[in-house]
């Protein structure tokens, strides 16, 4: 099947583009499908967002809409991946289950094509069944879409590794070092989470991120932690806090406006981590910076304060 | 010898009758119920509780602690689809940090979707339990459950056309013998003299009467309280006010397994929890040709929140309008009261226009 036949795919570039956005686009580049990203998130994209979403969602779902709005009309299909669960006690936050649905219902009008590949292992459709019927309809034999999965699983096995050992090296570093935990899509995003990481640039501390560690011993340390948490997101952020925090001198918890998981993990792991300054950071749709900022500052001084450092 | 445990479970509605008839029927421990919600149990709640958390985990989490005061020595937390499934470690977290001694049950350890593992659960309740005993308790609560949702159903159809005022007098004895119940015999017969009771009240029904069907997250909208009341209010204007989300619907009933092939048009994957039971449920109202739905929630209430996007789409496409409803620790329910006499008022001019 030469490359062109099929019309473009589009990404939006927010949600899960940031945890498994490598894999899909190992999967479509080694089938040939040529794919576009939305820009890089922006202050406009999420004002368009939030106009489109219901006023009670949460920030990222609302960043997500304004992703989906800026490919409406510039592709063929936009592909939404449903991530729903791996597994009876392997969940996913029911935001990333309902994407798909929802963005088809809020665009009804617009007549754009979406595709999908549901991941949802309780209901006889585990990752590698998913991505094959993907690719089937994409129209590629399942042979091939499951040759293109395997290639792409494994890139982002190795993304994950480069994650882990570029973090290790950091730790090895010199400077205070924050662990700066959250979801993936908040901290990787140029509006949402680039400031706070510039911030803790600008004040002199390395900025350690929970998220770069691979996902099976994250969560293995998190189901002793949290044995009930079922959220395999959050269960890998809160196995990277575990795993992390000795080497780090406090951690910022940064969560969007109103996260469901982040709202309860969050609260869990003030209770239950004793001894560690921790920073809370709820991120709205506020448009200075200057909150933020000062709220970092001063956790940084209470931090250089713990180490018995004058200021 | 041990003496008997204390088990309380938060309240829920009236469902709390089936488990105190679970826990003295069947496992023959003490239930400890906690007293009715009230302005004190949310505040207890909300105090303690994380501030972006949805409202039925402060409202539990106030219910456990009225509980603990009031003598249990036992928390039961269960199990569910949704954050849910959380609530309990969190909330043994917080009641700990607050001090209180007591043994917690969190089903959700158990929910593994192993049989092993909820046998595992039961007896940690009491360990010498009967097996037999307990399995009958089991049957028996599940039909007090049904009884119970079957006649509440009947009581918001109904009891905004009585004109005598008989109908809450025999809701609440009706409720009281539940609790009372010791026997499947009791359940019966306390379900049979309701329902004659309620069989010979006449009723000034219109030939058309306005048909409300309420939608809504599992806690929200079943407890009363939470909703502030939202059926009787509705009632209360004189409309038949239908709610299909219940534990027997939900679950005892098996809730069919094929409601998301009959929203597929809407919907084609589940969006969590509640979602495919309330698009199917709206759906299904808009087929009855009803003249409004409600949907409620509970702020912050996720798979409620993703559902508003696909609501709207039937609301436009069957022209039925829906109003949504979002619940938080609110103090007062005039806010609630100008919502609905508005709707009222458009739906009911809707239907003289329609005819």
């Amino acid at each position: 099947m030469s490359e062109n036949s099929i019309p473009a795919i589009g990404i939006p570039r927010a949600m899960l583009y940031y945890r498994y956005g490598t894999l899909w686009e190992h999967f479509l580049r080694a089938l040939g499908v040529s794919y576009i990203l939305s820009p890089p998130g922006t202050r406009g994209i999420l004002e368009a967002g939030t106009k489109l979403a219901p006023d009670e969602s949460c920030l990222s779902l609302k960043m997500f809409m304004g992703h989906v709005d800026m490919l409406i009309g510039k592709c063929g299909q936009i592909l939404i991946p449903r991530y729903s669960n791996y597994g009876y006690t392997e969940l996913f936050c029911p935001r990333y289950e309902g994407l798909y649905d929802q963005a088809r219902n809020i665009f009804r009008s617009t007549g754009q094509r979406f595709i999908t590949c549901n991941i949802d292992a309780q209901n006889g459709s585990p990752e590698p069944k998913a991505f094959e019927q993907f690719g089937v309809a994409l129209g590629f034999s399942a042979r091939q879409s499951r040759r293109a999965w395997l290639e792409a699983s494994r890139a982002l096995k190795q993304r994950q590794k480069a994650d882990e050992h570029a973090q290790k090296e950091l730790t090895a570093g010199p400077g205070m070092k924050v662990l700066i935990a959250g979801h993936s899509y908040i901290l990787s995003d140029p509006y949402l989470g680039k400031p706070i990481l510039d911030c803790l640039a600008a004040a002199g501390a390395v900025a350690l991120r929970a998220d770069a560690l691979e996902p099976e011993a994250a969560r293995k340390a998190c189901a002793k932690f949290s044995p009930t948490c079922r959220w395999i997101v959050s269960e890998e952020i809160l196995g990277g806090i575990l795993q992390w925090k000795d080497k780090a001198d406090g951690i910022i918890l940064v969560s969007a406006f109103p996260c469901g998981p982040d709202s309860m993990t969050n609260e869990l792991l003030i209770r239950r981590i004793k001894g560690m300054p921790i920073l809370p950071l709820v991120m709205d749709t506020q448009s200075g910076m200057a909150g933020i900022e000062t709220r970092i500052e001063s956790f940084l001084d209470i931090i250089r304060f713990q180490k018995g450092e004058r200021l | 010898m041990k003496q008997h445990r204390k088990v309380a479970l938060p309240r829920y509605g009236e469902y709390n009758c089936a488990l105190k008839y679970v826990v003295e029927q069947g496992f023959e421990a003490q239930c400890i119920l906690p007293p009715p919600l009230s302005r004190r149990t949310e505040d207890l709640g909300a105090r303690n509780s994380p501030d972006l958390v949805c409202t039925p985990f402060k409202t539990t989490l106030g219910s456990m602690i009225e509980a603990l005061e009031s003598g249990a020595d036992t928390i039961l937390m269960v199990p569910g689809a949704c954050r849910l499934n959380y609530f309990g470690e969190l909330q043994e977290q917080i009641l700990r940090d607050m001090g209180f001694t007591f043994e917690f049950i969190n089903l959700s350890l158990y929910n593994t979707g192993n049989v092993k593992d909820i046998l595992r659960a039961l007896r940690v309740i009491n360990p010498r339990r009967s097996m037999v005993k307990a399995a009958r308790s089991l049957y028996d609560a599940a039909r007090m459950v049904e009884h119970l949702d079957d006649l509440t159903s009947l009581y918001y159809q109904n009891c905004g056309f009585d004109p005598t005022g008989t109908y809450p007098k025999v809701y609440r004895r009706f409720i009281a013998d539940m609790y009372a119940a010791r026997n499947l015999t009791d359940i019966r017969e306390g379900y049979r003299a309701a329902c004659r009771a309620l069989e010979e009240v006449p009723l000034c029904k219109p030939a058309d009467p306005i048909r409300i069907g309420i939608i809504g997250d599992y806690y929200t909208v079943m407890d009363p309280f939470s909703n502030l009341e939202l059926e009787q209010k509705l009632a209360d204007m004189g409309v038949e006010v239908h709610r299909l989300m219940n534990i027997t619907n939900d679950m005892l009933r098996g809730g069919g397994k094929n409601k998301q092939a009959k929203i597929r048009e809407l919907c084609e994957y589940s969006m969590g929890a509640s979602s495919v039971a309330d698009l199917w449920q709206a759906q299904n109202f808009a087929e009855r040709g009803f003249d409004g739905v409600v949907q409620v929630k509970s702020a912050g209430c996720m798979p409620e929140t993703d559902i508003m996007p696909v609501l709207a789409n039937l609301s436009r496409d069957r022209k039925m309008p829906v109003l949504y409803l979002t619940y938080d620790s609110q103090t007062s329910d005039v806010g609630l009261m100008t919502r609905l006499e508005a709707f009222y008022d458009m739906v009911e001019m809707r239907k003289k226009v329609n005819g």
